[in-house]
């Protein structure tokens, strides 16, 4: 199960296989600022300070170049951490949303 | 100048697949052909060949059009325009599949908007002989027809002006930065007389398509399209709710490649003699979201 950290607040979840930043994140009961969570107006771009992500679905290049891809930027909704990764939101901070869902974020429920 | 409405709208989408199963089984469109990586599709309530076109490669804005009445119609658009000084083409009958001779207009802000007479006829879902009140077997949340579209442009007075002066249409609906009379245009919604709007436009750092519409029955379709896309995991922009500018009710979602759609139900009747409607940029959230009163993260933010 990857880790993600988002710095500067330092703070650290597991994602499950296969799950996006975004899905993570709120599965863990955080909220960002988010759009369209389909890879297509480029919102949730976050900075990927370390480790490595791919995409689970073609990104257009208009939304992330490959300019951008090489500097490490990451878009949030559509990228599934290949690592342990560490992130860095723009402008933003993580916000927690759901107490609820951070406290069972470790129960599997199918 | 005879222009009728939005006759079909054309975006690219990142994922074919994904994408037309979205179109077809969420939005219920009725697919007509898929040639050269474009799917077209029609809805049920719609006479017309297509009114949707979807490209696979990127997300965005490719281009609409406009249908008018007769081919002087589209000439006379075509006068204006070039008289207008927008950059004007010749559109050859079957550039576009099924859709006559037109012309296409590029605006400032870098929109294609074709304006056209003639597309093939395909027919009503429910015929026109003694006809049923829908279709028996909708599917996902039914929409009946493509109704309009909102663009992010530079320069929505000058775009506005187009429009009323080439194509005469006119504002029901604007967003001004005060109500003094010379107060600057921020948004406007433009009628053809028929629906509420059928173009709007926002003014905006980039050029690119805010959102199209789907204009549905009633307020209980618009439940029901709600339902249907938490069954189909279709993200929700907002909704169902109201729009204080136009009082129609709506949803926004986003296609699989994150293109914003709309569901969008009422408004009212529109004559040349309604005065028109003006907002100021403090009341936006009654504005935009009229039970609210507030915008959320991605109305302002969020294109393709």
């Amino acid at each position: 199960m990857p880790k993600i950290t988002v710095a500067p607040q330092g703070i650290t979840v597991d994602l499950n296989e296969g799950e996006t930043i975004l899905e993570g994140l709120v599965r863990h009961g955080y909220a960002y600022r988010i759009g369209c969570r389909r890879g297509g107006c480029a919102i949730c771009k976050v900075d990927l300070l370390e480790g490595v992500v791919s995409y689970n679905r073609p990104v257009a290049d208009t939304v992330l170049t490959d300019d951008e891809r090489s500097t490490g930027a990451c878009l949030s909704c559509r990228a599934v951490p290949e690592t342990d990764i560490t992130i860095a939101l723009r402008e933003d901070n993580l916000r927690r949303v759901a107490s609820l869902m951070a406290m069972y974020a470790a129960t599997r429920t199918g | 100048m005879a222009v009728m409405r939005m006759g079909y709208m054309h975006v690219r989408v990142t994922d074919l697949a994904e994408a037309k199963q979205h179109y077809a089984n969420t939005v219920g469109l009725y697919q007509t052909l898929e040639q050269d990586g474009k799917v077209y599709y029609k809805g049920w309530d719609e006479w017309d060949h297509h009114s949707v076109v979807i490209e696979e490669g990127g997300v965005g804005y490719v281009k609409c059009g406009f249908k008018c009445e007769t081919p002087e119609d589209v000439a006379d658009i075509e006068r204006k325009a070039v008289a207008f000084g927008y950059p004007v083409a010749r559109m050859a009958a079957g550039e576009n599949p099924e859709v006559g001779d037109g012309i296409r207009v590029t605006l400032p802000s870098n929109h294609e908007i074709e304006f056209y007479s003639s597309m093939t006829a395909w027919g009503l879902e429910v015929g026109t002989h003694n006809p049923d009140a829908f279709p028996r077997h909708m599917v996902g949340i039914g929409a009946p027809r493509l109704d309009h579209a909102l663009l992010w442009v530079d320069d929505v007075g000058g775009i506005e002006k187009f429009f009323m002066d080439c194509t005469g249409m006119w504002p029901t609906e604007r967003v001004r930065a005060s109500l003094d009379d010379d107060a600057h245009t921020i948004a406007t919604w433009l009628t053809i007389g028929e629906s509420n709007h059928d173009i709007a436009l926002l003014e905006a750092p980039e050029n690119k398509i805010h959102h199209f519409a789907f204009e549905m029955r009633g307020w209980s379709d618009i439940l029901h399209a709600a339902d249907i896309f938490a069954m189909d995991d279709t993200p929700i922009d907002i909704g169902p709710t109201r729009h204080g500018i136009t009082r129609g009710t709506t949803i926004y979602f986003f296609d699989p490649s994150g293109n914003r759609n709309e569901t969008f139900s009422g408004g009212y009747r529109c004559f040349r003699d309604r005065p028109v409607v003006t907002w100021t940029p403090d009341q936006l959230g009654k504005a935009i979201f009229y039970h609210s009163r507030e915008l959320n993260d991605r109305f302002l933010t969020v294109a393709t």
